[in-house]
């Protein structure tokens, strides 16, 4: 057992007022220095180049989705969040997905997906709100995810530029 | 038997069986692709090359799918030679080879991908472009092809020719042009085609059923017997998250099936993942059948049965060999035997595998004491009794609602099937898990026994017929009592 000895307190600090003044005094001078927070939602989250945030579908321009149902992203998920059933198209990639969900619950924004994808076809988007009425709103499928090459073309820049440093020319 | 040395290690190897049979008998890997123990070798693919060491002869490299097993033998399979002989290979096979991991449906359980994985250079070394072929090349209703991927390792060629006896395919063209194609581009025929998606090393035949539909590392597989003929071929029940069955593919077992099923089994998943399934039970009230719970209905079913004096069993062929016990001794109280329908031999029959009798299990319940009857004289039987026990998946189908419906009114029926019989005969329709639900067994017509494994879960309030039985036990009065009441 450890006793713990309450502070002794000096009369000043008996006193209650020397105090209360103390601490708004220090409120008043910051008062005058810059502000470091901000006022969310009205105003936006600052983005960079790095910010990571929900994975989305690149929809190529010819309007088809980009990514092949191969399930590379499905298994490298460490929070089990997607979900894929493929199926057959009459494209010349014959291969796309029928169901494409992703339970944002779970999505733990890790990037994994992006980086197992080997059609370039997922990627961590700047969207970071998420909010809705149920859990069921939140487990977005494939038309809530698809979003145009353009939308993603800062990320996917960046991730090309990240690769480059480490990457050794494919056998592809 | 002659004694070799694989990798240091001595081993008992039989001469008349490739070199790479024994190294594979003693979990020794040597990877193969023209090379399956289900057919002759041709030695094709040249992957399985090993050094092989006879006497004072310095050793050699040579195929292990066409070398035969000599006394003295001495093989290393992973000598610096043999590893560099085999990379070489490696690479003249992907030479061509597209390697669209990602939408072939072979991924994570094809010979090719991991051989790669394991040996293959990370680059390949040609500038010049793959050679274009034809990628979705239809070979009738259940096979497609993909000729870039084709290894031309022959396997499939060699199955139609082997197995139902009957040269469907052939290499067609030469040199670098060679394809799979069939005779005159007829589409394949006959009812082992199937095999050939298996069988293929690569990703090159796909099923038209199966295609793109799951990745095979999300499958759950678990060993099963197809209960669609009596041959009970051991299969493999492979199910999406739990509870889609999208495939079912040979088990090897050389007492049955060796490696082969024919596609009427591997096909056979409209039964398993039927719709509608009875959920629950269903009691006669006034005016119609009601849900009630499976207890409430088990106890219908005893009134009902207590009320009469002769109880009719009719079972169905599907009933497991546990099922089919508790039965027998459950029918013991009402001094009657339960019956099972043997429906018509069908026209399915071959020299291969299928027996065209549908029955899977009837070789376990006849030997239990439960005779069959043919659909007709089940038929009459029922006519002449006023309380029947229909019990068993796919029953109703067997004996035909209408046959149910032209009973006398006064007649009481009980159903435990999987789907819902709403006739006024009906007193009871209590939910039972199907062959895909349930375990038990079942013995072919040879007298080997197959599990059957329980692949995924029942539907809400659906449990197998054994549990009901044991219930009903548990619900009747004692075998005594019951003498009592008959005095
Ligand atoms: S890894 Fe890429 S191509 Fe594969 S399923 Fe995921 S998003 Fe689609
Ligand atoms: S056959 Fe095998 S190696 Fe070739 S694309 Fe398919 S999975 Fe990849
Ligand atoms: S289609 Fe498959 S089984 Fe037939 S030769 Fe080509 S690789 Fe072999
Ligand atoms: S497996 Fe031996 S040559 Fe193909």
């Amino acid at each position: 057992m450890v006793i713990v000895k309450r502070k002794e307190l000096s009369f000043a600090e008996q006193l209650y007022i020397p105090e209360i003044l103390r601490g708004l005094s220090i409120t008043f001078r910051k008062m005058f220095e810059p502000k470091v927070t901000r006022q969310y939602p009205e105003e936006a989250l600052i983005k960079t180049d790095v910010t990571r945030g929900q994975p989305r579908l690149v929809v190529n321009e010819d309007n088809s989705i980009a990514c092949v149902s191969c399930g590379l992203c499905e298994a490298a998920c460490p929070a089990y969040a997607i979900t894929i059933d493929g199926g057959e198209t009459e494209r010349e990639i014959e291969r796309e997905p029928k169901r494409f969900d992703i339970d944002m619950l779970r999505c733990i924004l890790c990037g994994f997906c992006e980086e197992a994808c080997p059609k370039d076809a997922i990627y961590m988007s700047d969207e970071l709100e998420l909010a809705d009425y149920s859990r069921e709103a939140l487990i977005y499928d494939m038309d809530k995810l698809k979003r145009p090459k353009k939308a993603l073309q800062d990320r996917i820049d960046y991730v090309n530029r990240i690769n480059d440093r480490w990457q050794t020319p494919s056998s592809t | 038997m002659v004694k070799i040395t694989v990798n240091g290690q001595q081993i008992e190897a039989d001469p008349k069986k490739p070199l790479i049979h024994a190294c594979h008998t003693h979990d020794v890997d040597v990877p193969m692709y023209c090379y399956h123990p289900g057919l002759s070798p041709v030695g094709s693919c040249r992957i399985c090359q090993v050094e092989v060491k006879q006497g004072e002869a310095p050793g050699r490299v040579m195929v292990a799918c066409r070398t035969y097993p000599a006394e003295g033998m001495v093989v290393d399979t992973e000598s610096p030679k043999a590893h560099e002989t085999r990379r070489e290979c490696l690479e003249f096979l992907l030479k061509n080879h597209p390697l669209d991991c990602p939408i072939c449906d072979k991924a994570g359980e094809c010979d090719l991908q991991d051989f790669t994985y394991a040996e293959g250079q990370a680059a390949g070394r040609t500038h010049e472009p793959r050679r274009p072929l034809e990628k979705r090349k239809s070979l009738g209703d259940t096979i497609v092809l993909d000729e870039e991927r084709c290894i031309l390792c022959s396997r499939c060629v060699r199955f139609f020719e082997e197995i139902p006896k009957q040269a469907q395919l052939t290499v067609s063209d030469l040199g670098s042009r060679s394809v799979i194609s069939t005779f005159m581009d007829k589409p394949l025929k006959g009812k082992y085609q199937g095999n050939i998606a298996d069988l293929c090393p690569v990703g090159a035949l796909t099923l038209t059923k199966f295609r793109f539909q799951a990745r095979v590392w999300n499958l759950t597989k678990m060993a099963s017997t197809c209960g669609e003929c009596s041959r009970g071929c051991s299969t493999t029940v492979e199910v999406l998250r739990g509870s889609d069955v999208k495939r079912i593919r040979p088990r090897e077992n050389l007492d049955v099936n060796g490696w082969w099923i024919c596609d009427i089994g591997r096909f056979a998943f409209s039964h398993i993942n039927a719709p509608n399934r009875l959920e629950g039970s269903l009691v006669r009230e006034v005016p119609g059948l009601s849900i009630a719970r499976n207890e409430d209905a088990l106890c219908a079913v005893r009134d009902m049965m207590m009320r009469h004096k002769e109880v009719l069993f009719l079972v169905s062929p599907w009933l497991t060999v546990e099922e089919g016990q508790k039965l027998l001794d459950y029918s013991k109280r009402f001094g009657s035997k339960p019956i099972f329908v043997s429906p018509e031999h069908n026209s399915e029959k071959d020299t291969v595998l299928h027996t065209g009798d549908p029955c899977p299990n009837r070789r376990g319940l006849t030997e239990l004491g439960i005779e069959g009857l043919p659909q007709k004289a089940a038929i009459e039987r029922m006519q002449k009794s006023k309380c029947i026990v229909l019990l068993g998946e796919r029953i109703v189908e067997l004996i035909g609602a209408s046959a149910v419906e032209a009973l006398p009114h006064a007649t009481s029926v009980a159903v435990f099937d999987c789907h819902a019989l709403d006739l006024p005969q009906v007193q009871a329709c209590v939910g039972i898990a199907n062959s895909a639900e349930r375990t038990g067994t079942w013995v072919n017509i040879d007298g080997v026994k197959g599990p059957i494994a329980a692949v995924k879960p029942t539907p809400r309030n659906v449990r197998a017929l054994e549990r009901h039985l044991d219930d009903l036990v548990k619900l009747s009065p004692s075998t005594e009592s019951m003498g009592a009441r008959a005095r």
